[in-house]
């Protein structure tokens, strides 16, 4: 399923000799909205490589973040299969997939969503305690990650009191907190400035290297540019 | 980061909402406290002055309401009901003692004085009363004053005090210990200088019956009232009458504290729908973290719990001392004239304390329950676009 939408090249290109982390098969997702259903993915199929850098890319509304949902098991699709990290996001009870996401994803979103009365290393221990981490084990790989992310020194500031940038990097923290085999962006930049979408960048970058699988959403034609593939959702369909 | 902390900021997030939904559970519990203590403790004052009535038969005028057997043991005036030649035909009859009163009214500086006519020496040792100071009267027409503590401390009175009652000058004689019971607000003076005083032509207004043998009270009742136009009660039948009467007062009182009670938790109710409501993004943000329903349930449920048991605890504490400064002010009448006359422990027992906050935090966890609900069973997706 791999493209090369809107012109974009394809970068990097190991995909062929990696197993797939993610399988999608003729997936549909539809939501009643007023009444009328409103059909957002219309049968996608797409392949994730493991450790691969993927961004999805599209217009607005055309089902970019609902796909990223599916994959994250933030949703189930309506029919198809959506298969990740070899468990079916379809089949599983809603524990079940509380406890996928908890070990086994990291999810970042444009607007952060931290917990703003929680402290920046509160906001990382809480993912990590619904892992079921001790007490000492969130502290010391809390510490570890804010390190990761240059955040050291703003530990116990409150959320709501970072820059958008710092507020990003607290988020890639978190998403890191349980150690997952994936993370998903979504428009993990969209509401910073250029230095501090650099420095978001940047991280990716070093997680890439260092084997992760990553699938972000982004409009942005040159930040796509650094993945290994861009995929482009249009009208609910992956493109081929 | 563990749950308690969560709960903890979550409350505190809206220090205003959290405050004021506080103290709704706070005025109802401490409401609850109030009624419940005040019942109770006109409940264990009447249970003390009915035992320190010292009778076994209270013969009371017929036709008497239970209102009325209430004054029997507070102490108020009552009308002077039995005539001397029944009291006479009484007191004929063997194996029991007979100790009349004479209930009547007076004012020192312009406020009511409840004064009782008793035959003093057998009065003093039926209740075992002790002097504080002086000695008990011993002429039967004595013009002399056996204060009780309350109303001696009230009005300055010593040994030796002169005061006026219907015209009459009267000496203090002696003043008696606290006894914790509505004889503190009495002033006792000889029955016989009373009905003279006060021109009763020997009646009198009750009489306590002790029966020598406890198996024949019935008996006793029996020939009490063929011998005389009276109507007998015993202690535990007046006991009764007066609990109803209480009971229903209490009843009600309850009642009010029920509703104060359950409008708190409506308030719960409104304050988690309304946290569900505004915290729909940070519910997703959690899920989409990792977190289970049932763990967003149980956050909701704690949050609310937390409410009855911070709301219980500053309600007992708040409605404890409420109930100190108010029981005497509400005790300013004659039905509740045992509290006022007599100190009463405002604060309920130990046990009652755990069944009120136990009842809190059961309220404010059940009032919960429906806003946690919701909270949990949201998607992720739902809640996380929520803007």
């Amino acid at each position: 399923m791999s493209s090369a939408p809107m012109g974009a090249a394809i970068t990097g290109g190991t995909t062929a000799a990696r197993e797939h982390v993610m399988t999608v098969r003729d997936a549909h997702k539809t939501y009643e909205g007023r009444g009328v259903p409103v059909h957002a993915l219309r049968g996608v199929d797409l392949d994730i490589d493991t450790g691969s850098f993927t961004c999805l890319i599209g217009p607005s509304g055309h089902g970019k973040s609902t796909l990223l949902h599916l994959l994250g098991g933030l949703d189930r699709p309506s029919s198809g299969s959506v298969t990740v990290l070899g468990e079916h996001i379809e089949r599983m009870s809603d524990a079940q997939l509380a406890r996928f996401r908890a070990h086994r994803i990291g999810f970042v979103f444009q607007f952060f969503n931290l917990l703003k009365g929680l402290t920046v290393a509160e906001n990382v221990q809480l993912a990590m305690s619904f892992a079921g981490a001790s007490a000492r084990e969130q502290r010391s790989r809390t510490d570890e990650l804010l390190a990761s992310v240059g955040l050291s020194a703003k530990r116990d500031a409150r959320a709501n009191e970072l820059s958008g940038g710092q507020m990003q990097r607290v988020a890639i923290a978190r998403a890191l907190a349980n150690d997952p085999e994936v993370l998903l962006l979504d428009e993990p930049t969209g509401n910073l400035d250029s230095a501090s979408e650099s420095e978001v960048l940047g991280i990716l970058d070093g997680l890439h290297a260092e084997g992760r699988t990553i699938v972000m959403v982004t409009h942005s034609l040159e930040i796509a540019a650094r993945a290994e593939r861009i995929v482009e959702v249009h009208d609910g369909r992956v493109l081929a | 980061m563990n749950d308690f902390k969560l709960v903890v900021r979550n409350l505190l997030g809206s220090r205003s909402r959290f405050a004021l939904t506080l103290v709704g559970i706070t005025l109802g519990i401490t409401s609850l406290v109030v009624m419940m203590s005040l019942g109770a403790g006109l409940r264990a004052q009447i249970d003390k002055q009915a035992a320190d009535l010292g009778a076994n038969l209270i013969v009371t005028p017929k036709g008497w309401c239970a209102y009325e057997q209430v004054k029997v043991l507070s102490g108020t005036q009552l009308p002077d009901a039995i005539p001397a030649e029944d009291l006479a035909a009484i007191e004929q009859l063997e194996g029991i003692r007979v100790l009349p009163y004479l209930t009547v009214g007076s004012a020192i500086d312009n406020e009511p004085v409840p004064v009782t006519g008793i035959r003093m020496d057998e009065t003093v040792a039926s209740k075992r009363w002790s002097l504080a100071e002086g000695e008990v009267p011993q002429a039967e027409e004595a013009l002399e004053v056996l204060a009780g503590a309350a109303v001696a401390d009230s009005f300055g009175l010593a040994v030796g005090d002169a005061l006026t009652l219907r015209g009459a000058t009267f000496t203090v004689a002696g003043v008696l210990e606290a006894a914790g019971t509505g004889d503190d607000g009495v002033l006792f003076i000889p029955l016989a200088a009373a009905q003279k005083v006060y021109e009763t032509d020997g009646r009198i207004s009750f009489a306590a019956v002790q029966v020598d043998d406890l198996d024949a009270v019935d008996l006793a009742a029996q020939r009490i009232t063929d011998a005389a136009n009276v109507a007998v009660v015993s202690d535990r039948q007046l006991l009764a009458s007066v609990l109803s009467v209480v009971n229903t007062v209490s009843t009600t009182l309850r009642i009010i504290a029920a509703v104060a009670v359950l409008t708190a938790a409506f308030g719960i109710v409104n304050t988690m729908l309304m946290a569900t409501f505004e915290r729909r993004r940070e519910i997703g943000i959690m899920k989409s973290i990792g977190s289970s329903n049932a763990r967003i349930f149980r956050t909701f449920m704690a949050e609310a719990a937390t409410y009855g048991v911070v709301g219980g605890l500053i309600g007992l504490a708040v409605g404890t001392g409420v109930s100190r400064l108010l029981t005497p002010l509400i005790a300013q009448n004659e039905f509740t004239a045992f509290v006022g006359g007599a100190r009463v422990d405002a604060v309920p027992p130990l046990a009652d304390m755990a069944l009120i906050l136990g009842g809190a935090v059961v309220v404010a966890t059940l009032a919960g329950v429906y806003p946690a609900w919701r909270a949990a069973r949201l998607t992720p997706v739902e809640a996380i676009s929520y803007e």
